[in-house]
């Protein structure tokens, strides 16, 4: 039985250009089950925008309506890569691997559409995992990870000046193992939605560390469902420079006890560019730690966006310990931040700390370099760069280094 | 709370007393007055309206006002985006208005039923301004404690109608206008008109927007020019009759310079239906004026299992429109079974502050989601937010903010923090903030560390042989402390309980 397409349209109220090309996307691919359920879901919101209240500072709608189609985003080169590295490098059709995977390394490509869980939480997500469909039939693309890697894995998305990315990647972890995973975004496409589902079984051990530098006529959302069991070690960087609009999202599930995750960012958002970073962490088991900072530097016309949820459980969340702290400065006037630390406990032996602070740069440390000879735009940059540096400190030691250096070229164009 | 309840060793001792004090067994303003009350018809529509504008003989404007609020309330949908689960309000099931029959206003003192004066003394609240003037039993133990312990003017507003206003000619010759909005329409139309709904517009939110349509009785306040109000003001709000609802509306004017101080206090009976209480209070400080608003919030809270309590659910709204013109809230929230409610400030005027303490404590099933907005217009305006929620039970308490920051708010400020604690393992305790920046050289602080909060003065205490634990919480608690020991004794039982309250402990 074929797709009805006026159907479809039903379940959006009032759908827009954007929307309509993504239902007749839908309609093209093989008809499934799960696809379907996912489609749905993103149905309920279509492109979320104001209204809805994890969008409210992040309207894709909006932007959709606004994105000049006629203009492909450019592609970003990617993270320099170690030559001992191993890099795939994933397009809206295929996954493209090295011909020789090094030991502790699977990949398998699979006919099924996995089912995403609360997919109506996350219509993004929903729709990345309702759209991607790989070439040669393959559903699915998952990277399985069975011992300790000696080097990092990178996974370059890449849009292919296609209108359209979505894609999916499952990585599993197995127990004991350990993955330095550094992941870049290059942009290319004006609409792209990905979804990376990372489970970490007991033990296992994943630095994970992303980079996205977009430009004015790409919209992208990269979402991230990670799952840690008992004892599993997490540790997330990211730097973001934005694009029209730009969202990293991680969803957290310490599902083992003893779990521990660092959630660390940093965004630079220049004119016309907009950075949101949301977290949303369940403290799902007793004795789980989490650990978060994120930082951001704003300049006229940008726009960042910090939204951090901790949820503990009643009796299974006992014994939680988390803290998340977000900083931003304002570098010039027209600049805005948006934040929302959120906390939602219901268990009484935990500690929630959260703290968030927005604001220009302390004038008196400014002066203190300015009478060293200092001049302002450089005082400027130093600052703001030992501001956001905090954040990058987690980031993986192959990439660690560029991330620096990209944050302070984009200082000193700015401040030059 | 079980007698055996286990908590966190950290967690005061005083604090679990104090929070178990104020269990739903505990409530001691539960009794019902057994008066002779006219109600409106039971339901909403048009006539109802029409019916409770007759009845206060109001000018036709103001029954146009309501008529419009009244369409406008049924395009609206009932917000659900707070942290509460509630059994759904059945509007149609509700009186709009009750009162007590021998009538609405009385001419003197001694005209008011002898039931009312009785429960208002029950209360704690005596309205013969002679025993008032002798000092309730307790509060003044000494000469000197009666000379320092201010006089408060109540107005009380028994269901649907304010029965007294006292102290009126003494304020009235210091030029203070003290009476409830009911007689404020017909003797200062000209002010009501001019601020009504300035500051809550008419089709705010659904809450707001019903009060609009049906509003009964509330006070009045207008202190003109460059007076600082001689005494305390407040009212003592008492939901009495069952069925009904309680809609009362609020203005506070103070003009230039002047300065005024306000509480308010809320019992009703225990009853096993849910009572609905959808108030909105509307502060206006212009140039150089100073409000600030206490709120005793004590409604029946429900029985332990949730049975019966005052759904409350207001609107709180100061405008700071005057150029350095000050509005504090301090609230102390310990009843009604569901909460919703965030009285908030737009600073307006240039140097304008807004402040709000809140010391909100949950029991039994009860629900409270409550905080503040903090809207910065002005350039160099100041808020403060200082929030500790204590959950207990089954309950949930829920912190809920904005602040907000507009491009022109040059070198706004904000300092916001927000404690929570739970007492046993069955409650919730949870914050949502939102910060807005929009300007460069503001400045915002959530929950920042005791060092940002002011080192100097840190060390000054540290210096004086004072601990450091001590020393924050002197620093941070200090002022809350400060501003609930200034509530005039009648109010101040819940919140004198309170003071005991530590947060030591807390978890986020």
């Amino acid at each position: 039985m074929a797709i009805n397409i006026p159907e479809l349209r039903q379940k959006f109220s009032n759908p827009g250009i954007a929307e309509l090309d993504l239902i007749a996307r839908y309609a093209s691919l093989p008809e499934d089950e799960r696809r379907g359920r996912m489609f749905d879901a993103f149905a309920e919101t279509g492109l979320p925008g104001r209204r809805v209240e994890g969008w409210r500072w992040t309207d894709v709608e909006a932007a959709a309506a606004r994105l000049d189609g006629t203009v492909a985003p450019v592609v970003v080169p990617a993270l320099s890569q170690p030559h001992d590295a191993t890099v795939f490098a994933l397009s809206p059709t295929e996954l493209e691997t090295p011909e020789q995977l090094p030991d502790g390394i699977l990949v398998h490509r699979r006919d099924v559409v996995p089912a995403l869980a609360e997919a109506e939480n996350i219509p993004m997500a929903a729709l990345a995992g309702s759209l991607c469909q790989y070439k040669d039939n393959a559903a699915s693309i998952v990277i399985e990870i069975t011992a300790p890697l000696s080097a990092p894995v990178y996974v370059n998305w890449v849009g292919q000046s296609a209108d359209t990315n979505f894609s999916r990647l499952a990585i599993v972890v197995r127990s004991g193992a350990s993955l330095d995973l550094v992941e870049s975004y290059c942009g290319g496409a004006s609409l792209s939605s990905t979804l990376v589902e990372l489970k970490l079984e007991d033990n296992a051990d994943v630095r994970r560390s992303l980079f996205h530098a977009g430009d004015a006529h790409e919209i992208m959302t990269a979402t991230a469902l990670v799952e840690l069991a008992a004892n599993a070690r997490f540790v997330q960087t990211i730097l973001s420079l934005g694009s029209l609009l730009s969202r990293f999202e991680t969803r957290i599930g310490h599902t083992g006890t003893g779990s521990n995750a660092t959630l660390n960012a940093a965004y630079l958002c220049g004119a016309d560019r907009h950075c949101d970073i949301t977290t949303f962490v369940r403290h799902g088991a007793p004795s789980c730690v989490t650990r978060q900072m994120t930082k951001g530097a704003v300049l006229a016309g940008g726009r960042g966006v910090f939204q951090g949820k901790f949820l503990v459980p009643r009796t299974i969340g006992q014994f939680t310990d988390a803290d998340m702290q977000h900083q931003a400065l304002l570098l010039e006037k027209g600049a805005e931040v948006f934040a929302k630390p959120e906390l939602e406990i219901y268990a009484d032996d935990v500690e929630c700390a959260h703290g968030n602070t927005s604001g220009a740069l302390d004038d008196e440390q400014l002066f203190y370099m300015r009478q060293r000879g200092i001049p302002l735009s450089r005082a400027r940059a130093l600052l703001t760069e030992a501001f956001v540096s905090e954040a990058l400190a987690s980031a993986s030691p192959a990439v660690r280094d560029a991330l620096h250096d990209t944050a302070r070229e984009f200082l000193s164009e700015m401040h030059g | 709370m079980a007698d055996d309840l286990r908590v966190k060793d950290s967690i005061d001792k005083d604090t679990v007393a104090a929070a178990k004090a104020l269990e739903s067994d505990n409530y001691e303003a539960g009794f019902s007055t057994d008066i002779e009350t006219e109600f409106a018809p039971q339901g909403l529509s048009p006539d109802t309206v029409r019916f409770i504008s007759s009845k206060k003989e109001e000018p036709e404007w103001l029954l146009e006002w309501r008529l419009k609020a009244y369409e406008r309330w049924l395009t609206m949908e009932e917000p659900d985006w707070a942290m509460v689960q509630y059994d759904p309000v059945k509007y149609q099931d509700i009186h709009y208005y009750a009162a007590p029959k021998a009538g609405a206003k009385y001419d003197s003192i001694d005209d008011v039923p002898e039931e009312i004066l009785e429960t208002y003394k029950k209360l704690g609240i005596p309205l013969r301004e002679a025993e008032v003037l002798l000092g309730v039993e307790g509060a003044a133990e000494t000469a000197a404690a009666a000379r320092e312990t201010p006089r408060v003017a109540v107005d009380a507003v028994f269901d649907s109608v304010s029965v007294a206003t006292t102290f009126r000619e003494e304020l009235k010759q210091a030029g203070v206008i003290f009476m409830s909005i009911s007689e404020a329409v017909h003797e200062h139309p000209e002010l009501v008109k001019k601020y009504l709904g300035s500051v809550v517009p008419q089709s705010d939110n659904f809450f707001a927007t019903l009060n609009s349509a049906v509003f009964s009785d509330g006070t009045f306040v207008y202190v003109p020019p460059g007076v600082r109000c001689p005494m305390e003001l407040s009212t003592y709000f008492r939901m009495n009759a069952e069925n009904t609802g309680q809609f009362e509306r609020t203005l506070i004017v103070a003009d230039k310079g002047a300065y005024v101080s306000y509480l308010e206090g809320c019992t009703a009976p225990m009853r096993d239906e849910n009572q609905l209480h959808a108030a909105v209070v509307e502060l206006v400080a212009l140039d150089d004026a100073e409000i600030k608003y206490s709120t005793v919030q004590n409604w029946w809270p429900g029985d332990e299992n949730g049975k019966g309590g005052i759904y409350n659910f207001v609107t709180k709204r100061g405008d700071c429109r005057g150029v350095r013109s000050k509005i504090s809230w301090t609230q102390v929230e310990t009843g009604s079974a569901v909460t919703w409610k965030y009285p908030s400030c737009v600073l307006r005027g240039d140097d304008s502050v807004g402040e709000f303490y809140s010391i909100a404590v949950t029991n039994g099933r009860q629900m409270a989601d409550t905080g503040t907005k903090m809207i910065h217009l002005g350039q160099r305006t100041r808020s403060r937010i200082i929030s500790k929620g204590i959950s207990a039970g089954r309950s949930d308490n829920t912190y809920r903010g904005l602040v907000s920051i507009h491009g022109k708010a040059e070198q706004a400020r904000n300092f916001t923090q927000c404690d929570s604690l739970l007492i046993g393992g069955d409650c919730g305790a949870h914050t949502v903030p939102y910060v807005e920046n929009r300007c460069a050289d503001a400045q915002l602080e959530h929950e920042a560390t005791t060092t940002k909060l002011s080192e100097d003065q840190l060390f000054y205490v540290r210096q004086r042989g004072i601990g450091e634990e001590e020393a924050v919480a002197l620093l941070v608690n200090g002022f809350v402390r400060d501003v609930l020991q200034h509530l005039p004794m009648e109010f101040a039982v819940e919140a004198q309980s309170l003071l005991k309250v530590s947060l030591e402990g807390s978890v986020g």
